[in-house]
């Protein structure tokens, strides 16, 4: 039973994203898909390049932290991720950032 | 996809260019990559910076299928030293774990495997003990098993 409620009406978009947009991102994009199924959040998660960030209209963007500044202005959320294998910080910093939008709160 | 004989440990490498040449090597010893491969791999953390150091000691060192992939490989290598590569979180690397992708689909299977293994820390921890290249063979394989 996840202790937050998700507020949209609709899944959430999310874009992982890396520089080449094959290898890295993809991983992160599995990790994340596991994140939001323990939080139970319905989500879209999909992965891509930098270059392609801005026309996905995603609602959040994760990167490795010396990408955010360049993608601040590709979705609402932007959140840098150190390690795209630990589904503890993706879940931390997704639930501190969706808190913060209003589209998550503590059930 | 990973074969034994794509696996080395007690690698020296005078530095991060120099580990991606070592594992970009193996990849072309076993059929997997044209010799401009591996320079396209150093290009690419060039440009893109460090990104491809995706957890704390791990590079993922890779490139685009266009620029000399030849089939679907994993090589892993583990350094007797760790090597910056300027990334400020999860530096120094002392495993390099490099693939080469002839398209998205074929490799996605692939990869989706090695995050499963990864996203377990115990994996990681094995990985770095392990002492001869068979035993880390045998760890992804087991690993492999347990996910399927």
């Amino acid at each position: 039973m996840s202790k937050y409620r998700y507020k949209l009406d609709r899944p959430l978009k999310i874009l992982t994203i890396c520089g080449v947009g094959m290898g890295s991102s993809l991983i992160l994009r599995m990790t994340t898909e596991t994140a939001v199924k323990e939080l139970d959040i319905p989500a879209k998660v999909e992965h891509g390049v930098l270059t392609e960030a801005k026309a996905a209209g995603a609602d959040v963007i994760l990167a490795q932290p010396l990408h955010v500044e360049e993608l601040k202005d590709a979705a609402p959320i932007v959140i840098g991720i150190k390690s795209f294998v630990n589904k503890e910080e993706i879940k931390e910093k997704l639930i501190e950032a969706l808190k913060n939008a209003g589209w998550l709160e503590e059930a | 996809m990973l074969k034994p004989e794509a696996i080395k440990i007690d690698l020296e490498a005078l530095d991060w260019k120099d580990a991606v040449r070592k594992i970009g090597d193996i990849l072309v010893e076993i059929g997997a990559a044209e010799p401009r491969y591996i320079e396209a791999m150093i290009k690419t953390v060039q440009e893109m910076g460090p990104y491809i150091v995706i957890t704390k000691g791990i590079a993922l060192p890779h490139a685009r299928p266009a620029e000399g992939a030849k089939k679907n490989a994993l090589a892993i290598i583990k350094l007797k030293k760790p090597v910056e590569f300027g990334n400020p979180d999860n530096d120094p690397v002392d495993i390099l774990i490099a693939f080469t992708a002839i398209d998205n689909k074929s490799h996605t299977k692939a990869l989706s495997q090695l995050a499963k293994i990864l996203m377990v820390q115990e994996n990681i921890d094995k990985i770095r003990s392990a002492s001869s290249p068979t035993e880390i063979y045998d760890i992804i394989k087991k690993a492999l098993e347990s996910i399927n």
